[in-house]
């Protein structure tokens, strides 16, 4: 698997990008410690200069720190919510697909439900209408996990569905068929047998779709909904940056690359993986 | 044919009455009192009692539903909380011809820039002008509409410093004020259906008609704009149907930059003021649209392409 994957080298090289990027999130903060929440009023939507090496935002922050911390929480809702996403796709879309009957129609129309609501707008509702009141009895951990919920709600049904249109071809395979022919049980097929077949391509999904949570989190950020100040997220940057634009673009632009570094990589990745683990590409 | 039709409107009913009451029921599980915020300095018990009552508010959750919904079909949401005296099909009223405006145009822009360039691309692919066109798509799709706005402002800041002209920064009203927003929209929705156009284009060129087209001795171009353009078209249907919908809501993020004074930049000023009259009557409208586009486009689907049947 792993020699596959350096064989490849969109994979190694988006997966080594990553590598620098994770590293960056976890160890970035010890090295530059400057605080991501102290205000050095003398300079306020500074350039880059020595002493903050990014420039500082309108409260005369740091913005590398700033920077630092708010990838931490942008990749912490990524990761937990295509955890959840996995979770409650796989096994969803594999009893769905495999058993039909009942738990098939229940999906289909809990998907038909979640489809409905255009874009970002049931998450942007969850997250507008409990925020208020999880920060005030939780705070800012408590803000992170409704933000992480409100995408994994609208998130989930998609992964879901994918399994299952997935599991339901697997199904009808004859190595699948033949399974069922020797007397092994349904927990034997669905474990060694479908899942075993589709975890490659729901790991490529899953990669995939990491880019558009991050692009998400930062939306219900910068729309005031998700991550507050005084924590830092990516998105709650460019926000606070953009009324400045005119007079100092880079406090957009640092944020806004880290974004696209962030989607790039994870696209080429899935990209990557796809061509190494998809067995029709082989 | 008419039994998928049937089906499926069987299916929006449902479909119409659970997001209404998910929405419903959000907003009835919504932490603090809206009647204290509109209350302000004036707490009197009886007051309070009276205005409860005036929004139905002192009724059990169900009849609250019923009424919600019953009015709902009659195309009334109520009052809002925030605006007072206003109804929320006034306020919604307002706001969806805007978004109709910008997001159409949008969409015609997108339709006429992304699907010359696809086709082009997918015609000539693997030379310059296809790779080119890959590659813009693929760095565009990577910006999100949040960065590609406020960069787009900086160069418009810069014009207008320099006593160049410049368009205005935000805000509603003169086409001017268009330009700018339908930009962000068509270059980031164009990322995403250049690819989908080109894909579709390489996939009709390896069909055996086209083959049978070129064998038959047809030139070149007869055979792209007749037998290749419009079979490759009907992917495309499925992006505008839905889009449609998607446009109506503004995007969220456009029009809160912008300050453009759509749907989208509505839902998210009455989340902020706790108007919950509004979000729901925005929710439960966008979610008609969407469902409804889907459906013209499922139907759409089966007329255009002859293979298409539905059971």
């Amino acid at each position: 698997m792993l020699r596959r994957i350096a064989r490849s080298p969109k994979a190694l090289w988006s997966l080594v990008a990553l590598g620098v990027i994770v590293a960056a999130a976890i160890f970035g903060p010890s090295f530059w410690s400057a605080s991501p929440t102290f205000g050095d009023f003398g300079n306020i939507m500074a350039f880059p200069s020595p002493e903050h090496p990014l420039g500082t935002d309108s409260l005369g922050r740091d913005t590398l720190a700033r920077l630092l911390t708010g990838l931490r929480v942008t990749l912490v809702v990524a990761l937990f919510v295509e955890v959840i996403n996995v979770a409650l796709g796989v096994t969803v879309g594999l009893l769905a697909a495999y058993y039909g009957g009942m738990i098939d129609q229940l999906l289909s129309r809990v998907t038909d439900l979640l489809f409905a609501f255009p874009g970002l707008l049931f998450a942007i509702l969850i997250a507008g209408v409990f925020g208020p009141a999880v920060s005030e009895t939780y705070g800012g951990m408590g803000r992170l996990m409704l933000t992480t919920g409100a995408l994994a709600l609208i998130g989930w049904p998609m992964m879901a569905r994918y399994v299952r249109g997935m599991v339901l071809s697997l199904k009808s395979s004859q190595f699948a068929e033949a399974a069922s022919a020797m007397g092994a049980s349904d927990a034997y097929i669905m474990r060694n047998v479908l899942l075993r077949n589709a975890v490659g391509m729901v790991a490529v999904t899953a990669t995939l779709d990491i880019s558009g949570v991050i692009i998400s989190e930062a939306t219900l950020s910068l729309l005031g909904l998700g991550i507050q100040q005084p924590a830092a997220s990516l998105g709650l940057m460019i926000n606070d940056a953009r009324s400045y634009i005119g007079t100092n673009f880079t406090q957009v632009l640092f944020p806004g690359l880290v974004i696209v570094a962030l989607v790039l990589v994870f696209s080429f990745l899935g990209d990557g993986l796809r061509d190494v683990l998809d067995p029709k590409s082989r | 044919m008419l039994r998928f039709v049937t089906t499926r409107l069987l299916n929006m009913v449902f479909v119409l009455v659970g997001v209404s009451l998910l929405t419903f029921l959000v907003g009835h599980l919504a932490p603090g009192d809206p009647i204290l915020i509109l209350l302000g300095n004036n707490k009197s018990p009886e007051l309070y009692a009276q205005i409860k009552a005036a929004y139905g508010l002192d009724r059990p959750f169900i009849e609250q539903f019923a009424k919600f919904a019953w009015r709902a079909l009659h195309g009334d949401f109520g009052l809002s909380y925030a605006q007072q005296g206003q109804a929320v099909t006034d306020i919604l009223a307002r706001g969806v011809p805007v978004s109709l405006q910008i997001g159409g145009l949008a969409l015609l822009c997108t339709l006429a820039v992304a699907v010359p360039l696809g086709t082009i691309a997918a015609v000539r692919s693997n030379t310059w002008f296809d790779n080119l066109i890959v590659s813009i798509a693929l760095a565009l799709y990577a910006v999100p509409n949040f960065i590609l706005a406020p960069l787009l402002l900086s160069v418009d800041i810069a014009l207008y410093r320099r006593g160049l002209p410049s368009l205005p920064v935000a805000g509603w009203g003169t086409p001017a004020h268009l330009v700018l927003p339908v930009l962000v929209y068509t270059l980031g929705s164009s990322a995403y259906l250049v690819r989908l156009t080109r894909n579709s284009v390489l996939e009709v060129l390896r069909e055996d008609y086209v083959r049978t087209a070129r064998a038959k001795g047809l030139s070149n171009r007869a055979v792209n704009a007749r037998h290749v353009v419009r079979n490759s078209l009907i992917p495309i249907v499925t992006y505008v149907g839905p889009s449609v919908a998607f446009l109506v809501s503004g995007s969220f993020v456009i029009e809160y930059m912008f300050a453009i004074p759509g749907i989208g930049y509505l839902a998210v000023q009455s989340l902020y003021q706790r108007d919950f009259p509004v979000v729901q009557g925005i929710t439960v409208s966008l979610a008609a649209a969407v469902v409804i586009m889907n459906l013209i486009t499922d139907i759409s689907y089966a007329i255009l392409d002859p293979r298409v049947r539905y059971g």
